[in-house]
């Protein structure tokens, strides 16, 4: 390849490793026994050079109508072919896309880098620079122009008109930084971030939509609970898991003695250090444990950090049975889910519930 | 030396005439012949407990260095000895996956010992495994829902607190996954058929068999189904230098 640019550039210098024909005249000792080559250099290194032109050209030119049948046939497959689950297929219709996608842009992509390598001329050039700034001449028009201008309008001559002018313009710049505040935390008065879609009655949802009842789980079970509320099971922040131990082993605060029914216990699964799923639930140690960062929270005492950079306990729902002996929530959780946010109070008040179911 | 010796000959006298004679009563005709099937197992399992499972969980299942097993079902059972945890070769935070040491029969023996002694949980008929009714995609919710937070979304397990660890589930039979789910072995929770209904159970069982054994990663190197975490690393690794390789050839004089 390198002949072939060294001929079209009529390079002083030939590359010595370089055998092909076009530099036999440079290269005795591998041309002793071309006749042919010794007594007419020129003519048969323009050949040679010419024969390679014409396939780097082809190969080249092949690569870009490989793009072309590519992007072709992207456009093809896109159309044609048979995507929907189950038909005849259809499990190769994102390959076809990407391999006829790939044809295209590698095909353009190949054929520039071989077009540059083969047949571009390859030298080494300077390009002059000259001074970015415009030359005196120009330079003293302008400032004319401008100082005409500021006489012809006046603005020279009535100070008072000049002075009003500036602080007008002042006043715009200032304008905006208010709305910057608008950006900030002044705007969650709904308190929107410590909601969730539990509410008072609201019964728990098991993930096939079905209410859980008393007796639905065995000691050291659990189960995955949503609110009963419209969409409640796509409510990320909403999700919760309802674990049951033997009555003795949970420990409640004098606050929470009416948050549990008969060792049922529901605690939010968003983790307070930064909001994974925390449903590793061990069912000897009553360990729950996040998977992201490894806090572990103790599900038989208020969900208490044990391990790990979690800074607060994980919230707990306050549940009762309702008349026909399901599951319902008391309230929403009395603190926000989840990580800690600006707007966060460093504490929530506890509420406490008497005996009543609802 | 000589009492050993015809202590082991009795033992393996007994198996035999114990095998020979569930064998013989194998095709049950009438409740009696069950019956008679059910305390032959009975007592042959009770058997084979005394001498491979009594030093640690006591004469009388009470516990005594392993937890008592009264009331634990014939699922933990087939759970524990069908995948080889027990009998435990030695104390570690969590009984370790080994070679099986009783057959099918024997454990199915020692299952219905446990059965006999406080019930509990049990372990599913050979009606109950058969998933071929079971319903793949609701098995798949179903399993991401309940199992994947711990056993990982492709069932290739992950870590717990202090060297505990949720299992691979690729070396889990049908009997063992829905004896863990039935039993809640260890660490992992129960769930009992009203948490999970047996058909349920089909379905997840019938999953987990699916992803563990049938799924043929489609693309390519399953980098241990760790997901995204591994796969962005090999794939800048690889396409890193890769396009740095590519770049330099550009790039050279020729």
């Amino acid at each position: 390849m390198s002949s072939i640019r060294d001929r079209l550039t009529s390079s002083p210098e030939p590359e010595p490793e370089d055998s092909a024909p076009g530099f036999a005249e440079h290269d005795t000792r591998s041309a002793g026994g071309s006749g042919a080559a010794e007594s007419d250099p020129v003519a048969v290194s323009h050949h040679g050079a010419n024969a390679d032109t014409k396939r780097a050209e082809l190969a080249v030119s092949g690569l870009f109508l490989l793009a072309a049948l590519g992007a072709v046939g992207f456009i093809a497959t896109y159309i044609a072919w048979p995507f929907k689950y189950g038909e005849s297929g259809y499990q190769y219709y994102t390959p076809m896309l990407g391999i006829t996608m790939t044809l295209a842009l590698v095909g353009v992509g190949a054929g520039a880098v071989l077009w540059a390598k083969t047949l571009m001329i390859d030298e080494e050039t300077v390009q002059e620079r000259h001074h970015l700034n415009s030359d005196p001449e120009d330079r003293a028009g302008a400032a004319a122009v401008l100082k005409q201008g500021a006489e012809e309008s006046g603005l020279m001559k009535h100070p008072i008109l000049r002075r009003s002018f500036l602080l007008s313009q002042a006043a715009l710049a200032v304008l905006p930084i208010p709305l910057l505040f608008g950006l900030g935390h002044f705007q969650h008065k709904e308190r929107a971030l410590a909601k969730t879609g539990w509410k008072k009655g609201s019964r728990l949802l098991d993930e096939l939509g079905r209410p859980v009842k008393m007796g639905d789980l065995d000691v050291g079970g659990v189960k995955s609970v949503f609110p009963d509320v419209p969409g409640g099971r796509r409510m990320a922040d909403s999700a919760a898991l309802l674990i049951r131990m033997r009555p003795d082993q949970l420990k409640t605060t004098k606050n929470r003695e009416n948050w549990v029914v008969e060792g049922h216990i529901v605690y939010s699964v968003i983790c307070t250090h930064l909001g994974c799923p925390v449903k590793l639930y061990e069912q000897q140690t009553h360990h729950l444990f996040c998977p992201c960062h490894q806090s572990t929270f103790d599900a038989a005492n208020g969900a208490k950090v044990l391990f790990g950079p979690a800074a607060r306990n994980l919230p707990q729902l306050a549940i009762t049975v309702d008349a026909d002996g399901y599951f319902v929530a008391r309230d929403d959780f009395y603190e926000p889910v989840g990580p800690s946010y600006w707007e966060r109070k460093p504490s929530y008040k506890e509420p406490t519930y008497d005996g009543t179911a609802l | 030396m000589r009492t050993r010796v015809s202590n082991y000959a009795v033992v393996v006298l007994a198996l035999v005439m114990v095998g020979g004679l569930y064998t013989a009563f194998m095709s049950p005709k009438s409740k009696a012949d069950d019956t008679t099937n059910q305390s032959t197992a009975v007592a042959s399992g009770k058997q084979l407990y005394l001498q491979g499972c009594s030093t640690c969980h006591g004469l009388n299942n009470q516990g005594l260095t392993g937890p008592s097993l009264i009331g634990v079902g014939s699922a933990a059972v087939v759970f524990q000895v069908e995948s080889g945890r027990m009998p435990l070769a030695s104390g570690s935070a969590q009984a370790p996956r080994k070679k099986v040491k009783y057959d099918r029969t024997q454990i199915d023996q020692l299952a219905a010992y446990i059965q006999s002694k406080g019930g509990g949980p049990m372990a599913p008929t050979d009606a109950q495994l058969d998933v071929s009714d079971g319903d793949l995609s609701l098995g798949g919710d179903l399993f991401r829902t309940n199992c994947s937070s711990c056993h990982n979304f492709a069932g290739a397990g992950g870590a717990l607190t202090r060297s505990k660890f949720a299992p691979a589930l690729k070396a889990a039979d049908a009997r063992v996954i829905w004896t863990a789910m039935q039993s809640g072995p260890e660490s992992m929770p129960r769930f009992s058929d009203n948490t999970l209904t047996p058909q349920e159970k089909k379905d997840i069982t019938k999953y987990v068999r699916f992803i563990t054994t049938q799924n043929k990663d489609p693309g390519g190197a399953a980098l241990g189904h760790y997901g995204p975490i591994p796969e962005g690393l090999t794939i800048f690794l690889v396409g890193i230098g890769l396009l740095i390789v590519v770049t330099l050839w550009i790039g050279a004089r020729a």
